[in-house]
């Protein structure tokens, strides 16, 4: 395997596709290299190509979750998404654009099962173990969207801007479908550059997981009020992170014998989000 | 003299009788209660600093000249059966140094009957190739259907054993009569022991010798494992445990990896390291099972347990033992009648292991939240409910105790216990707040035969010898304060040395609780025989009385006032060394030897999104002598995080319809972080058994870990009135209590 160090977005993206991805902290694509759950031939460190930090409005894809949490400039749903999410450690090597595209943990998945999104004709999870799964959009793929900060993101109506155009971060994310089994709509050799993110009047992010730290969301909600109203969007419950209009929403949720908990969850955790910031 | 006696040895609850040699020691006596020199006073670890500066070596850090390294075959499937096995490429490819199958190693099998069983194993010369080696096997794999459901188990008699049967007195005749009966199902998950060293193995051939480096909780058990299977002379193998990174029950014996290690190093003519991944130690080295528990509890009004019956389903896994989870049961109590029936059912899944307080922590869930259920009924304080029920004598076995102090613990509990209206009026918005309490009963003596010898310098140092291993507790501290108590010298001139086979006499295994009571009077002792030695030799040199003559502060002292450095007295002998010689004595005869105590747990439970938060828990435990209060602390604290971890996050998950396990790394199964931790007061009551060894102590590496489940469920019943009967109180779990809680003050409510 080799590493290479591009200089330029355009040498990196050159370099991508054909047996090889790109790298960034390397918290999520490392322990899958080794799990044989992505193979490449060549490692592309964004390190040089992708900005990092803070600037006005707009966040560096390369941007790490550790300094996000502590940035005054950053919406407080955003800064308490990253800091509720994993450990001290992986925040500190994870970068934001890492994030956003990280892989599922659906254990059938990590597993290497041939489920549904590994281009499979059934989704083992629905009839298997599943109480960390979806209640929403799991028809083909019960996986629930493991991401804190893309549930903010969301909430917070941030634009991605990528090496090859721009998009809300709504865009970015699509269910799997028959024809195409990814969850995000970059093409190769496609890299994140840079989010914007609009400033609320007021934002918060809760998160239920199973214990006090370091685990992904069961349920996190994240809720933005701006002048014409708040947004709301959910980690946890769907395979991409999923916005709702209000806690209605929730009866027209799709649970799974194992996961009709989270409906029940969600429900406080969206009005105490609300209540918060109105 | 060598004195050859019978005696009952009790291991995690399983009893043997066997022939043990004790020497013939002046019986010596026990210590007054209370802190002495060394002994009851706290001290830190004395391999702190080599721990903290890496210089301890653990099994994980042998690095062997040539040595090889294993990668393991592992089935892919909860059952299966090879049709072929074909190990060719492996062999002929020339960076592949050694390919075994099942018949090169009974460890292997073709017919495995569990998700993770061993097929067949490589050796090649660098670690990060080894699993590209298994690619070189050729297997035909005929997948077959798994058995996975205990129940279902039961129905077809897929059991490891005859179902246990249990009666005493007329359990029938005494519910019929009973003012207030309760029954309830409960269920406990299957958890894994994941030591922070995983299971690992270095083997080498010296000559006829055959080395092993092992992570073990028992060195002599690793060797007897060893001989029994290839028929060697015991003495031919050498098992060396240094250092060693916890194993909490599941590294008993051999086990795979290390018989895997021996066929490929014979093989090769070179050492083997065979080391598990995270994720092979969560698949196949054992479990806490998980257990279906049927309880009935029936009372006569004032609080009188007059029945007790349960059935148990303990779902054991492919191997292993059906745990005693009907223990507590028969044992906690006073009930003159009691029925247990108990099913171990064979399932295809991984095989369970001990596991800190095997059984009885499943149990005490089961019964001591059964008991606050009936204490409800009877409206009864539940303190009050258990102290009324008070064992005197042991029931189970018709003996008296060697010492029992619970009652002292429940008094000692009692300020605990009364700040529970102050904790529920903390209860504010959605975050209800309740306390809960229970009670912990468990083995812990040790007993025969464990050996120890205490080597005194010329310079007035004394090394404690003894093939024992200290798993992270701490044992090395404990054995050097009773060696420099009994000395009368200062701890840093007292070193420990242990961990080797063929450097020491046969010591007792690190489980069950018994390493403290088993080697500890056996140092003391050989202590107390070297001291003997050092007072001949004072009083025939300075022409004294030796019953005059005592050692303390590093001075053999006279008591008409002259003292001599035991250095100089020592250093008479130029570079001879005076040895002492010390065996544990048996245990008391027609006594039951067990620990005892209680713990009370304050939790916060958010009532609308289940969250459970355990504030505080304190600790009473009757543990006989505590040889190290700072020692016993870190034990007790270790035991009840682990415990929070078995209550409230961590569950070992397959998929229900292939029994592939999901849970293999750790972000999947769910151990408590620090952040997880409550506040944590601990009380040892460090009352010695008068009636046990030259020392009195028990055992405390298990009695923390017991109760702790059902003091926070019971909690969690105070703050909200849910009933959580099964582990772990995930969300799922809590919001499904506090509904049905709900639901059920609808429906009591007048319309
Ligand atoms: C044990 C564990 C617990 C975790 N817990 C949480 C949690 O609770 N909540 C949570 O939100 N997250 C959690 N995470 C995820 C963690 O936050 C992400 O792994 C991390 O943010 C990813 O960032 P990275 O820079 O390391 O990405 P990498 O691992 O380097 O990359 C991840 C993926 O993104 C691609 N990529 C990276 N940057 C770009 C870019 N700029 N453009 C295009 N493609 C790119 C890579 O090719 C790769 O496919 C956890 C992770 C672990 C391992
Ligand atoms: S939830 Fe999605 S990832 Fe998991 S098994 Fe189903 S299809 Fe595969």
């Amino acid at each position: 395997m080799q590493l290479l160090r591009p200089e330029s977005v355009e040498a990196a993206a050159a370099a991508l596709g054909n047996g090889s991805v790109a790298l960034a902290g390397g918290t999520d694509l490392v322990p899958m290299l080794r799990d044989r759950l992505v193979s490449a031939e060549t490692l592309v460190e964004l390190k040089e190509v992708v900005p990092r930090g803070v600037e006005g409005t707009r966040i560096g894809a390369g941007t790490t979750l550790a300094e996000l949490e502590v940035d005054p400039e950053i919406p407080a749903a955003l800064r308490e998404a990253c800091a509720l999410a994993a450990s001290p450690q992986l925040r500190s090597m994870g970068t934001i654009g890492g994030n956003l595209l990280q892989a599922t943990r659906c254990w059938y998945w990590r597993l290497d099962f041939p489920c549904f999104l590994h281009g499979g004709s059934r989704c083992h999870a629905r009839e298997g173990a599943h109480r960390e799964h979806a209640i929403f959009g799991n028809e083909r793929c019960a996986s629930a969207h493991p991401s804190d900060p893309a549930a903010a993101l969301l909430a917070l109506g941030a634009r991605v801007r990528t090496s090859r155009r721009e998009l809300g971060l709504e865009e970015l994310y699509r269910l799997p479908t028959e024809d195409d089994r990814n969850v995000t709509a970059l093409e190769p050799g496609e890299l994140i550059l840079e989010l914007d993110v609009p400033r609320p009047e007021a934002s918060v992010y809760l998160k239920a997981m199973d214990r006090a730290r370091w685990a992904f969301p069961l349920v996190g909600v994240a809720a933005a009020r701006f002048a014409d109203g708040v947004r709301l969007a959910l980690a946890g419950v769907a395979p991409i992170p999923w916005r709702l209009d209000s806690e209605t929403d929730l009866d027209r949720a799709t649970p799974l014998p194992g996961t009709a908990y989270k409906v029940e969850l969600a429900r406080p955790l969206i009005r105490r989000a609300l209540h918060s910031v109105t | 003299m060598a004195r050859l006696i019978r005696t009952e040895k009790e291991v995690e609850g399983r009893y043997t009788e066997q022939w043990v040699v004790v020497e013939e020691d002046a019986a010596i006596d026990q210590w007054p209660a209370g802190p002495r020199e060394t002994v009851g006073r706290p001290v830190p670890r004395v391999d702190g600093y080599e721990r903290a500066r890496g210089q301890a070596l653990f099994t994980a850090d042998v690095a062997l000249p040539g040595m090889l390294h294993a990668a393991v075959l592992r089935s892919p499937y909860a059952r299966a059966r090879v049709r072929r096995l074909d190990l060719s490429r492996a062999r002929e490819a020339d960076w592949v140094l050694g390919a075994i199958g099942p018949d090169d190693c009974d460890a292997l099998t073709l017919e495995p009957g569990f998700h993770g069983e061993p097929v067949a194993a490589v050796a090649v010369d660098s670690p990060g190739r080894a699993r590209e080696a298994l690619e070189l096997i050729d297997v035909d794999w005929e997948e077959l259907e798994p058995l996975l459901d205990p129940e279902e188990a039961v129905r077809r008699n897929e059991l490891h054993e005859e179902p246990r049967r249990y009666e005493r007195g007329d359990a029938d005749a005494a519910f019929a009569d009973a003012d207030v009966v309760v029954e309830a199902e409960y269920r406990t998950q299957t958890v894994l022991h994941n030591p922070l060293e995983t299971h690992q193995s270095v083997c080498r051939w010296e000559g006829d010798t055959l080395e092993v480096y092992i992570s073990t909780q028992f060195i002599w058990g690793v060797r007897d494992d060893i001989a029994e299977s290839l028929d060697l002379p015991p003495d031919r193998i050498r098992v060396i445990c240094n250092f060693m990174g916890g194993g909490f029950g599941a590294k008993n014996g051999a086990h795979a990896q290390t018989f895997i290690a021996i066929a490929l190093a014979s093989q090769t003519g070179r050492p083997v390291r065979c080391a598990l991944s995270r994720r092979e130690e969560n698949l196949a080295t054992g479990n806490r099972n998980s257990t279906i528990q049927r309880l009935r509890a029936g009372a006569r009004s004032d609080g009188t347990l007059v029945a007790l019956e349960g059935e148990f389903v303990n779902a054991v896994g492919w191997k292993g033992w059906s745990g005693p989870t009907y223990g507590p049961m028969e044992m906690l109590y006073a009930c003159e009648n009691v029925r247990t029936l108990t099913y171990g059912a064979k399932l295809n899944l991984p095989p369970n292991a001990a596991f800190r307080a095997p059984g009885f922590v499943e149990g005490t869930f089961g019964l001591e939240c059964l008991l606050d259920e009936l204490a409800g009924r009877l409206e009864l304080d539940p303190l009050e409910l258990r102290a009324r029920n008070h064992a005197d004598r042991d029931l189970a076995d018709d003996r008296p105790y060697s010492s029992k102090n619970l009652l002292e613990c429940y008094r000692r509990a009692e300020p605990h216990w009364a700040r529970r209206d102050a904790v529920r009026a903390r209860s504010e918005g959605p975050w209800r707040r309740g306390v809960g309490l229970a009670s912990q009963i468990w083995y812990g003596g040790g007993g025969p035969p464990s050996y120890a010898w205490v080597r005194i310098g010329s310079d007035g140092r004394a090394t404690v010898i003894t093939a024992m291993q200290d798993i992270g507790t701490g044992t090395r501290t404990a054995m050097a304060q009773i060696a420099a108590e009994e000395l009368g010298l200062p701890l840093d001139r007292v070193r420990v040395s242990l961990g080797d086979s063929s450097r020491g006499p046969y010591a007792s295994i690190s489980a069950g609780s018994s390493t403290t009571p088993s080697m500890g009077p056996a140092v003391r002792a050989a202590a107390a025989d070297a001291a003997r030695q050092v007072i001949e030799i004072a009083a025939q040199r300075y022409h004294l009385e030796e019953r005059l003559l005592t050692m303390q502060g590093g001075k053999v002292v006279s008591s008409d006032g002259g003292s001599w450095p035991l250095e100089e007295v020592t250093g008479l002998l130029e570079d001879a060394q005076i040895l002492g010689k010390g065996a544990r004595g048996p245990n008391p005869t027609g006594m039951r030897v067990l620990t005892f105590g209680i713990q009370v747990a304050d939790v916060a439970v958010d009532v609308e999104t289940g969250e459970v938060r355990v504030e505080r828990i304190a600790a009473i435990h009757d543990v006989g002598r505590v040889i190290n209060p700072l020692g016993a602390q870190s034990q007790v604290e270790g035991g009840i995080i682990q415990g929070v971890g078995h209550t409230l996050s961590e569950e070992r998950l397959v998929d229900p319809a292939s029994g592939i396990v999901l849970t293999q790394s750790l972000d999947a199964y769910k151990l408590p972080t620090i952040a997880d931790v409550p506040e944590i007061v601990v009380e040892l009551l460090d009352i010695p058994d008068e009636h046990l060894t030259n020392l009195g102590s028990k055992g405390l590496g298990e009695p923390p870990i017991v109760p702790t489940a059902a003091a926070i469920v019971n909690a969690i019943r105070d703050a909200t009135g849910a009933d959580v009967r099964s582990l772990p109180v995930s969300r799922d779990e809590m919001l499904r209590a506090l509904r049905e809680a709900r639901e059920r003050e609808r429906a009591a409510a007048p319309a």
